[in-house]
């Protein structure tokens, strides 16, 4: 995916990446659960749904279960590209931080 | 009779036919859809308590709230080349004239009366109903060729609507519109209404068994 300007990482954005990053595939309610507030439930599909369209993340709907009831959920996993950006913001924000160390 | 078990019903089914009112489909796939997934994951693993059930619910309902009204504005980007799923302005027409209609009840409700500001209100909620049912089912009634001349007059038998659900809604709803002006009638009207519906089905059913008879313009589309 060919990217014009610079990809900015959000805060919550960063947060789901690294979530993913260090648990691996998740679906949006552990995601909620493992942020410890930082992400809430009405608001991370929108979220997870901008970062797919950005590419950083891909998700597949579970399978069907045999007999079970209601709509499948989707799982979400770090794209190759959300990975290499997650390395260079946390590269960039530690850099950063020894920058502006008294 | 398969059992009591087919016949509950699954948690979020109601807010996933408002959501597809709401919103367009890739929306709903991508933010709606597992988020009401969500809900039914914790309503089944809340097992056989129902206070930890309807906690579940509570807590699906809320964020079902909170994305309804941050979906238009926070919305995903849909797929490369997927032109046509993009319809959030119509989301948020809806979502502004839906806030006019509850900001005008409560402003003017004090002054104008409960009951005017409420069929206000129904009438409004009830014309984003039938525009959204449109634009899902469009009409199939062909367009005339040549523009149709109307002598001025007050007459509901020169409304054109169509032969469907959102042409009943629409004369069931200026029965109601007479019967709340003219009470007095209301035996009247309900007796009409209930002829007519029955009449209409009668014709329906003919015009189904007969499809050589009759005008285009009067084919009768089932849906």
């Amino acid at each position: 995916m060919a990217h014009k300007e610079p990809m900015t990482l959000p805060g919550k954005e960063r947060i789901i990446l690294e979530l993913l990053a260090s648990n691996g595939p998740m679906y949006g309610l552990q995601l909620v659960e493992q942020s410890e507030g930082a992400l809430k439930r009405g608001t991370v599909y929108v979220t997870l749904g901008r970062m797919e369209a950005k590419g950083l993340v891909d998700s597949q709907q579970e399978p069907f279960p045999a007999g079970g009831i209601g709509l499948p959920r989707r799982i979400y996993r770090p794209t190759a590209l959300g990975k290499r950006v997650l390395r260079a913001w946390t590269a960039f924000a530690r850099e950063l931080a020894w920058e502006m160390k008294p | 009779m398969t059992g009591s078990t087919n016949r509950r019903r699954v948690p979020g089914t109601t807010l996933l036919k408002i959501a597809a009112l709401l919103f367009n489909e890739h929306l709903v796939s991508a933010v709606i859809e597992p988020t009401i997934a969500d809900l039914q994951r914790e309503i089944a693993d809340a097992g056989p308590s129902r206070m930890k059930r309807l906690r579940a619910r509570c807590r699906g309902y809320c964020a079902f709230c909170r994305l309804t009204l941050i979906a238009p504005f926070a919305s995903p980007a849909a797929p490369a080349g997927d032109a046509g799923a993009v319809a959030f302005p119509d989301a948020i027409a809806r979502l502004v004239v839906g806030s006019m209609v509850f900001i005008l009840l409560a402003a003017f409700g004090p002054v104008l009366g409960v009951w005017i500001a409420a069929v206000t209100a129904a009438g409004a909620l009830f014309a984003i109903a039938i525009h959204a049912w449109y634009e899902r089912h469009p009409s199939e009634m062909p367009i005339p060729t040549e523009p149709q001349r109307y002598s001025p007059q007050i007459n509901f038998s020169s409304t054109e609507i169509a032969g469907n659900v959102g042409g009943l809604i629409f004369a069931v709803g200026s029965v109601f519109i007479v019967v709340v002006g003219l009470p007095s009638v209301i035996l009247f009207l309900v007796a009409a209404t209930m002829a007519g519906c029955v009449l209409a089905w009668g014709l329906a059913a003919w015009h189904t068994a007969h499809p050589k008879y009759g005008l285009p313009a009067n084919r009768i589309v089932w849906r």
